[in-house]
């Protein structure tokens, strides 16, 4: 069966197309920009060359039009008609306390992404009109959300509740949701896989590090906490984003420096993290380089990220009354050895011990990275978003196909 | 909707063009000379470096907003644009001329709006063969942070010219829209200048000091700024010649300018742009 995955942005698109008997991609791109004159495609067909392409593409339908004609065409495509698309699964950050797991879409789904516009206004809308799209091109293929909330809903109310006027949850709800779950949920199910260790029996610490990063602690393959909130500003500092500040920070910088909300809030979005502190960039890669030729800047960027990261991982080991895995993905978590060797290097309290030469090997496998004696076992799993989203429209999918058999 | 020209790229034209950018439409500029547009795009890219300063864009974001905005060679170039937005000068025979211009030049779809505050739309409107897209947009400085549009309907304005301007103002560019019917100042230059103008008149009586006047109706009334700073900020030409439009279409008494605006502004003391009004100001503005 081939899928379609979708990640539909507010002005671009991600695609990948698998083929779910061997889970093998036949092809991936993009099209950013979209809304302008300057459109621009990325189309990677496996086996065939990459190819490119400068359009007008004014909307999200015109853009996944244009996809579906690379992904049949006869020279760039990889398929012979577009019948050949048997499912599509899309990407939705927010799926409130409404998804626990990934659905069908249907309309009653469509009204409920909708009324989570609230707590996403930036990626909601252009996941819905990504799914409106892919409707119309492909009509009675059977569609599936994804959500990076879903993971989470497993957090406990003591977890998920701030400690503030209950009414607010009630009203608005207010509350923790968490995100990167589709990523979280993948590297600990790969991660138990590798060990050769039932899911159920560990304590595990996922660290998912990259433009945005978050923690979740994971029990008995359950997310029981998680660093980002009702945002994902809340938790790890980030590449231009604060994580967890004093929250009269807030009210008292409006004040002072007559900001406005909106202000504010993009001062704590894309002027803070990596950025604020370095002054220079918010990219991990730039800033070890220049810590490395000596600027002191960088380098107090680089330990207040490794700090604040290594208390979450303790807080969390608290939290679950020991920790058996912890677990690097993401870009940093990936490709930062440093930061990996700084952050273990003072976990030796709880038996973290980690082996410098397999830690340090460049290698795009998951892997072990800890010592056979260490008590907890140290891991790099690179994250697959896509193949998750495409694992659950493929099961959904099927089960679709096999009631209306029935 | 996507790409809008705006004519005459004065204070307010300015502030469109930055909002309508910034919403991510492309914005077509154009002006009498070259060197006023240099000067238009120049300020336009100061409003941003402030907005940089207090964090509220990133430099990224500058540069996409600067590039969507692009300089016309003639009027003719906007026959491409969705809708049109004048903002010169507030001169009935200039924005008369002007309008039977673009009415040669756009496509009847094309929406024509003028951002005038005090004159009359049908009176623009019946320049064109079109009046039905005439309609008014009434922008407040500074208007990236004024989400408010009085929409203007001229005597022969369509519900369908309407009815698009509306989901434009509440949806492209995301502000609440004001119904207005035409009459001279609509809502909010009729009640705001009414208001100033009786700030001046206090003042003249000598009931409170300028300083006082406008604490009291800042913080006993939660005014961001008191009346007389506001016609500092406006330009205290601009309150006169809303003020003196107003007297001779009404003709009453209640909107005949106060004898001491008009002294000021024949002194050249016009508020923030020439540092002196009723207050001082530095040149960015701010309150000495």
């Amino acid at each position: 069966m081939n899928i379609l995955v979708i990640n539909a942005g507010s002005s671009s698109i991600k695609y990948q197309l698998f083929e779910m008997e061997r889970e093998t991609v036949l092809a991936k791109g993009s099209v950013e920009r979209i809304g302008f004159e300057t459109a621009m495609i990325t189309h990677e067909p496996a086996g065939k060359p990459d190819w490119t392409q400068v359009k007008e593409i004014l909307d999200h339908g015109t853009a996944i039009g244009e996809m579906l004609r690379l992904l049949t065409h006869p020279e760039h495509g990889v398929l012979r008609g577009i019948e050949e698309i048997e499912a599509v699964g899309h990407r939705v950050v927010h799926g409130g306390e409404s998804f626990s797991e990934s659905v069908l879409i249907t309309p009653e789904v469509k009204q409920e992404i909708r009324r989570l516009f609230d707590l996403a206004p930036l990626h909601n809308p252009a996941h819905l009109t990504g799914i409106l799209a892919a409707e119309q091109h492909l009509p009675g293929v059977p569609q599936a959300a994804v959500f990076d909330t879903a993971f989470h809903q497993t957090m406990p109310p003591v977890a998920y509740l701030y400690p503030i006027p209950i009414v607010l949850y009630k009203r608005h709800q207010i509350r923790r949701y968490g995100f990167h779950g589709i990523s979280h949920a993948y590297v600990a199910g790969k991660a138990a896989e590798l060990l050769g260790r039932p899911l159920k029996e560990l304590k595990m610490v996922t660290c998912h590090i990259g433009n945005g990063a978050s923690v979740a602690a994971i029990m008995e393959g359950k997310s029981v906490d998680t660093s980002m909130g009702l945002t994902p500003l809340e938790g790890l500092m980030m590449g231009t984003r604060s994580g967890d500040i004093d929250p009269a920070i807030v009210p008292f910088a409006m004040a002072k420096e007559q900001l406005t909300p909106n202000e504010v809030n993009s001062m704590l979005n894309k002027h803070s993290g990596l950025l604020a502190i370095s002054g220079f960039s918010s990219d991990m890669r730039e800033i070890i380089k220049a810590m490395e030729n000596g600027d002191q800047n960088a380098a107090l960027a680089f330990d207040m990220y490794e700090y604040r990261l290594r208390k979450y991982i303790g807080s969390y080991a608290a939290a679950m009354d020991g920790l058996d895995v912890l677990v690097f993905t993401a870009g940093i978590g990936e490709n930062s050895a440093l930061m990996r060797e700084r952050i273990c290097g003072k976990l030796s309290y709880l038996g973290v011990r980690l082996d410098p030469d397999v830690n340090a090997r460049p290698s795009g496998e998951a892997r072990v990275i800890s010592t056979p004696d260490s008590k907890v076992a140290v891991l790099v799993v690179p994250t697959n978003e896509e193949l998750v989203i495409a694992r659950d429209t493929y099961r959904l999918a099927r089960s679709l196909k096999s009631r209306q058999a029935d | 909707m996507r790409k809008i020209g705006v004519v005459g790229v004065g204070t307010m034209g300015q502030g469109i063009a930055e909002m309508l950018s910034k919403s991510g439409l492309d914005v077509l500029l154009v002006e009498r000379t070259e060197e006023r547009l240099d000067h238009a795009l120049q300020m336009i890219e100061l409003m941003l470096d402030k907005q940089m300063e207090k964090w509220a864009i990133t430099a990224a974001e500058k540069k996409m907003i600067m590039s969507r905005i692009r300089r016309a060679e003639h009027l003719q170039d906007l026959a491409g644009c969705d809708m049109v937005i004048e903002s010169i000068t507030e001169d009935l025979e200039m924005k008369k001329e002007l309008f039977r211009e673009l009415d040669r030049i756009c496509p009847p779809n094309v929406i024509l709006a003028s951002n005038t505050s005090t004159l009359s739309l049908t009176e623009l409107a019946n320049e064109t063969k079109t009046p039905d897209r005439v309609i008014g947009m009434h922008f407040l400085h500074p208007v990236a942070d004024i989400d408010l549009v009085e929409i203007v309907r001229g005597l022969q304005t369509s519900d369908e010219t309407y009815e698009r301007t509306k989901t434009f103002v509440q949806e492209t560019i995301a502000k609440k829209a004001v119904l207005v019917y035409e009459s001279p100042g609509f809502v909010s230059t009729r009640l705001i200048c009414t208001l100033i103008n009786e700030a001046l008149h206090t003042l003249e009586e000598g009931v409170a000091t300028a300083e006082d006047i406008d604490a009291a109706m800042r913080i006993g009334y939660d005014f961001k700024y008191g009346p007389l700073e506001m016609a500092d900020r406006f330009g205290l030409d601009a309150v006169l010649a809303a003020l003196e439009r107003m007297f001779r279409e009404f003709g009453e008494l209640k909107y005949r300018p106060s004898y001491l605006l008009k002294k000021m502004v024949r002194a050249g003391q016009l508020g923030v742009k020439t540092g002196q009004g009723f207050f001082r100001y530095d040149k960015d503005g701010d309150r000495l």
